[in-house]
């Protein structure tokens, strides 16, 4: 069956599987009142998105001079563009900060997606000593903002060097308690233990069990985590502020703090078009990570739940 | 020698729960041993310690003279079925089945031969490429059972291995596994909590209860001879009658009825003047004074007739479940139906039962009827009340 006809058949499925609200215990008038918040919502969240793409095609006047969500003559789009990924005032590039974000992000969010699977794996289906204590620790980590521990950080950083470095950046993105959590409940309520058992049996070591049996089965809870510690990543601002100050070094959020910063302070230089632009060419990527992965990444939250 | 056996093996869980007791168990070569019991008995427990999946609180598991008890499971040479079949789902019935092999470095063309046997032994040859959700109940059942074979173990366990299954199934594949075993000749532990899979497939049955093997015989002699009143009331379906009766001069006395004992008197002379536990298989009760099942063709046999008021009446084509009460309080199991009914009060109590016979499916019996039951005293069954063994 080609792939095309199995998507026309999934959607059919889809509708067929569609209940009537009524059979929900739900008035028609319920049903109107909820869509209408959702459609609310829906707008809150994407209208700052379509002021966006449309300021992204003015000037700077017009951004500031011309109705917010239409378009203005002249289409500058281009212009920005290629303004963007030139050296503004010696502050640096931004093709060299978006280059700097997909670094860290790939290693942050592949290395976190790793550690997650390997450790959420050994807490879902090993028992030893301290390892309850062990991973209450490392949930405890999720209840402190980086905010509070960013003095401290500092100057641990700067013990032992890790100020202006990319590892600086990279090590602790790699560390992702959320990741660990969703993992060890993942493994606990995806993976039977029969199966491991199974495998036990089958003469397979505990590291062929885990590449070769538990892995496999991991996948849409370990995209869920790699999209995840990969937003966190992309757009952890506090971070690479306390952690940089060449410039060379930082990642397309600080670096367009920076030019916010100059934008507010000289007014000059027609910052704000590329602010606009670069805001919008730094999120393309995670929506389209979103799109690529949404499948895994639904069935990663959901397909625990349903384990049969 | 044993290929496997079981010395005081004991099992406590860290919350306290004691899941066995000091179980002791021998399986020979070759012997196919079925472990039945309610659920929550530990006989999943046990399978797992064998298996080495289940830490030893204390005991011995022997393979052979072996002790086994620190050895890994990968080393122990066992298969396992698990009653969810525990196929890898991400694998072909082919990699399923071959796992075992590809672990221990088989080289490919001979795990290919050996998975290909396997899978036409049990009939899965065309179904080798397809991955475990796109097969059907019994047949994730075969590939469990090939990915088990394959190996060639010396010890092989199942645990309820066919509870997943519809019940035409379950029959067919019940000869399937006694038909694999005689293939491959290896000694077979069998947990179930199903008792016509137990007394069907095994050469020897252990009834396991609160972690402690109750008794351990071949079917029939579980059956005709069963050692205290947890076996009696368990084996058997329906379960056997059982009720609280004292003994009187070469008589059986049940509520306002009196049974002549016959040779039983004999058995029961040091508990004149005490109460007994008797007990009646459903099939020994017959009608219209006739006693049932098979009478002793010696002629020894003690005659006697119980009268009964018949309650519920089942007829099931093959035969006749008549659910009956008399006046001698139920013992066992079967007080359960009994003390459902005087819960319930009036509401049930004209269906209020404690004892069942299984006739003649064209036996005349109605509900609210009063009939007489022939009963051979030769077939009773009595037990010591306070300990439940089998006065023997």
């Amino acid at each position: 069956m080609s792939t095309r006809e199995s998507r026309r058949l999934e959607r059919l499925a889809e509708r067929d599987a569609a209940i009537p609200v009524e059979l929900y215990g739900l008035k028609r008038g319920t049903v109107s009142v909820l869509t209408a918040c959702c459609v609310l919502f829906a707008a809150f969240t994407l209208i700052p998105l379509v002021w966006v793409v449309i300021n992204s095609t003015k000037t700077q006047a017009n951004i500031f001079g011309s109705f917010g969500f239409w378009f203005a003559a002249p289409f500058e789009f281009f212009h920005t563009f290629a303004n963007l990924f030139r050296d503004v005032d010696g502050d640096g590039t931004y093709s060299r900060w978006f280059l700097n974000t997909v670094l860290y992000s790939a290693a942050g969010g592949g290395g976190a997606t790793v550690l997650a699977a390997l450790g959420g794996y050994g807490f879902a289906r090993f028992r030893f000593t301290g390892s309850r204590l062990f991973f209450g620790t490392v949930i405890a980590g999720l209840l402190v903002p980086i905010t509070l521990v960013a003095v401290p950080l500092y100057l641990v950083y700067a013990k032992v060097h890790l100020i202006n470095s990319i590892w600086g950046m990279i090590l602790p993105s790699m560390v992702s308690p959320i990741g660990l959590y969703l993992m060890r409940t993942y493994v606990q309520l995806a993976i039977p233990r029969e199966l491991t058992d199974a495998a036990r049996i089958d003469g397979a070591s505990e590291l062929r069990i885990f590449f070769k049996i538990a892995l496999p089965l991991m996948v849409p809870g370990l995209m869920t985590v790699l999209l995840l510690s990969v937003v966190g990543t992309w757009n952890n601002y506090i971070l690479p502020l306390i952690i940089f100050s060449n410039n060379t070094l930082y990642p397309a959020t600080v670096g367009m703090g920076l030019w916010s910063q100059h934008a507010t302070t000289s007014g000059d230089a027609n910052l704000y078009p590329l602010l606009v632009l670069g805001g919008l060419v730094t999120i393309i990527p995670m929506i389209a990570l979103f799109a690529l992965l949404q499948r895994y990444w639904r069935s990663g939250l959901l397909l625990g739940s349903v384990a049969n | 020698m044993s290929a496997i056996s079981l010395e005081n093996l004991t099992k406590v869980y860290a919350t306290g729960v004691t899941a066995l007791d000091g179980l002791n168990l021998e399986v020979g070569e070759g012997e196919f041993v079925v472990l039945v019991g309610p659920s929550g008995c530990g006989k999943t427990t046990v399978l797992r310690m064998v298996a080495g999946l289940e830490p030893i609180t204390s005991g011995t598991v022997r393979f052979g003279d072996q002790v086994v008890n620190g050895v890994s499971p990968r080393q122990r040479d066992v298969a396992m079925v698990f009653q969810n079949y525990a196929l890898y789902p991400h694998l072909t019935v082919a990699e399923n089945i071959g796992f075992a092999l590809t672990n221990k470095k088989i080289p490919r063309g001979e795990r290919e031969q050996r998975v290909r046997s396997a899978a036409m032994a049990l009939g899965i040859s065309s179904l080798l490429n397809r991955k475990p959700a796109q097969l059907s109940g019994g047949q994730r059942q075969r590939v469990a059972m090939g990915r088990a074979i394959v190996r060639e173990p010396s010890v092989f366990l199942m645990d309820e291995p066919l509870s997943n299954l519809d019940a035409k199934l379950r029959v067919q594949m019940r000869s399937e596994i006694l038909r694999v075993h005689q293939a491959i000749g290896a000694a077979t532990l069998y947990v179930t909590h199903d008792q016509v899979e137990a007394m069907t497939m095994g050469d020897r049955v252990a009834v396991l209860h609160d972690g402690v093997v109750k008794q351990c015989a071949a079917p029939r002699e579980l059956y005709d001879h069963p050692a205290n009143l947890f076996v009696a009331g368990f084996i058997g379906s329906p379960e056997m009658n059982l009720y609280e009766a004292s003994v009187s001069e070469g008589e059986l006395v049940l509520g306002s009825q009196r049974l002549p004992l016959g040779q039983a008197g004999t058995l029961l002379a040091p508990y004149r003047g005490r109460k007994v536990i008797a007990g009646v298989r459903p099939e020994d009760l017959g009608l219209d004074g006739a006693p049932g099942g098979t009478t002793d063709p010696t002629g020894h046999a003690g005659q006697a007739t119980l009268a009964v008021d018949v309650r519920v009446v089942e007829v099931l084509g093959s035969e006749l479940h008549a659910f009956f009460s008399i006046d001698a309080p139920a013992a066992g199991q079967g007080v359960l139906a009994a003390a459902t009914g005087e819960a319930e009060g009036d509401l049930l109590a004209g269906s209020a039962h404690n004892g069942v016979a299984r006739l003649d499916p064209r036996a005349g019996v109605r509900s609210g009827q009063r009939v007489r039951f022939g009963v051979d005293t030769a077939r009773l069954h009595f037990f010591d009340p306070d300990t439940g063994t089998a006065i023997r």
